[in-house]
């Protein structure tokens, strides 16, 4: 007999209450957290009587999720299951943020969730479906003003005004897109790193980067094995998420180029040496994007964390060969 | 009082660092990108999904193709993460390959069209700080960066293809 639960928003955290009511079909908790069971996932599992199951070896089809657990910074996978309409718990205090923020809403989504978050729903669970009977109502009301505007024919001036009216949309839909990733997660990152880069210059530690990172990112064995190790396969998911750890190190090589101590021709293996662990953390979301079988992600996640300790470095080699002739 | 007082301003040196990289970068980077990528998605915007499709469908025949034209149209037109749904079109054992292909692309992608993936900027970005710090022109850097990617997510793609293959038919 499984048990409904009610999950609400941590200290900081966004969205929710959330109650889970899990059925005969719809009855596995999924933790896709870079491999294990999350604990947050075990709790769920263990009060609603439900399986927990771990996204990142096994793969579930959709419609057997109760609820999706994920650590996602922000970029990606905590956009996905939403947009899907899947419940989704995010461990860590992260809001409507990212290229998939606009299916992040409260009904769907919580976050920041701790162990303390999480209670057996009370009372009545019919309350539930009424909500959820609601916007169904509003859908069957716009299909009726679809239909009583279907009947009417347009003059031409109309028409004209509507297809101009749907291209100047299409370019402010556009500007607006761009301005919202700008302000959601360029403008955030440029903040936090450039306040990094600051405490490292003022502190005096750009000097130890300059030493330790510079001979290793000048040479092509250096940027070799900077990629085998990012590629190794337990460490190349951890290394993943948001390719923050990417883009810190870019932009700390990037430093040390202005500054003259690694050749600028060297700009372009290096793109490939930080980055061969490149979505090795999102495997299993981006592959049932695509629609894959959970069979095909159980194989799909170790064959491509095995082929990346042999594509990592091929691919620096390739950048090494395409990098002669550059900035010379 | 004077103690008090330098340290104060050694403390707020430790942050003026930071925030001249930071007026560098809101200034310098942001107006250009802002603009590319409007221009870019109201394109792809007028463009339309649905005729995409149609190319994708037909470029998931061949290997070739397979990891390269589809998963850069994905990444251009769909951007990062939905990209990965054009999988819907390839067949179920080359899954794993076309996501390998696709994901190792949004990145070399980001130097020509910053729009596919705007919160994954600074990998590129960063690196090319360096290099317009110098003073050179960044325009070779980007087409090369794309280049490479290109021919990385092709190698990718027959490597992780033929992995799959074997890891499966061991099972």
């Amino acid at each position: 007999m499984y048990q409904a639960v009610t999950i609400k928003a941590g200290k900081g955290g966004f969205g929710g209450p959330l109650t889970l009511i899990p059925t005969e079909i719809r009855n596995k908790v999924v933790s896709i957290t870079g491999g294990g069971i999350h604990p947050i996932a075990a709790k769920i599992a263990e009060m609603t009587g439900c399986p927990a199951v771990d996204g990142f070896s096994t793969g579930v089809p959709d419609n057997e999720i109760l609820v999706a657990i994920v650590d996602c910074g922000g970029t990606a996978r905590c956009g996905v299951y939403p947009k899907k309409r899947i419940f989704t718990v995010n461990v860590l205090p992260v809001g409507q943020t990212g290229p998939l923020a606009k299916f992040i809403t409260p009904d769907i989504y919580v976050s920041a969730v701790d162990e303390s978050c999480i209670e057996l729903a009370e009372g009545n669970l019919e309350v539930k479906k009424e909500i959820s009977s609601a916007p169904k109502t509003k859908e069957q009301a716009k299909a009726e003003v679809a239909k009583m505007n279907e009947g009417k024919p347009k003059n031409l001036a109309t028409r004209i005004g509507i297809a101009i009216g749907g291209v100047v949309n299409k370019f402010y839909a556009a500007g607006r897109e761009t301005i919202d990733i700008t302000i959601k997660t360029i403008l955030p990152f440029m903040a936090f790193v450039s306040m990094i880069l600051g405490i490292i210059s003022a502190s005096g530690a750009g000097d130890v980067i300059a030493n330790t990172i510079s001979p290793i990112a000048s040479t092509l064995p250096g940027m070799l094995i900077v990629s085998f190790i990012c590629a190794i396969p337990f460490i190349s998911p951890v290394l993943g998420p948001g390719a923050v750890i990417a883009q810190v190190v870019g932009t700390l090589l990037g430093v040390q180029i202005g500054l003259g101590n690694i050749p600028p021709q060297y700009a372009l293996p290096a793109l490939f040496a930080i980055d061969a662990q490149v979505g090795c953390d999102f495997i299993p979301v981006g592959m049932s994007l695509g629609e894959a079988e959970p069979e095909t992600i159980e194989l799909g996640v170790p064959a491509i964390l095995y082929s990346r300790v042999i594509t990592g470095p091929i691919a620096v080699l390739v950048a090494y060969v395409f990098s002669i002739g550059l900035y010379s | 009082m004077e103690a008090i007082a330098s340290l104060a301003n050694g403390f707020m040196d430790l942050f003026r660092a930071g925030s001249e990289t930071f007026v560098a970068w809101v200034t310098g980077i942001i107006p250009l990108v802002v603009i590319m990528m409007t221009a870019v998605n109201s394109l792809i915007k007028l463009i339309g999904e649905d005729k995409v499709n149609g190319v994708a469908e037909f470029a998931t025949k061949y290997t070739i193709t397979r990891y390269t034209i589809l998963p850069v149209l994905s990444v251009i037109f769909l951007c990062n993460p939905m990209a990965y749904t054009f999988g819907r079109f390839v067949e179920e054992k080359h899954k794993a390959a076309f996501y390998d292909a696709a994901v190792s692309f949004v990145h070399p992608v980001t130097g020509l069209f910053p729009h596919a993936n705007g919160g994954e900027l600074f990998v590129y970005m960063g690196i090319a700080a360096g290099i317009t710090q110098l003073g050179l022109p960044l325009g070779d850097l980007a087409v090369r960066y794309f280049i490479v990617g290109v021919i990385v997510i092709l190698i990718r793609g027959i490597i992780t293809d033929r992995i799959y293959a074997h890891m499966s038919g061991k099972k």
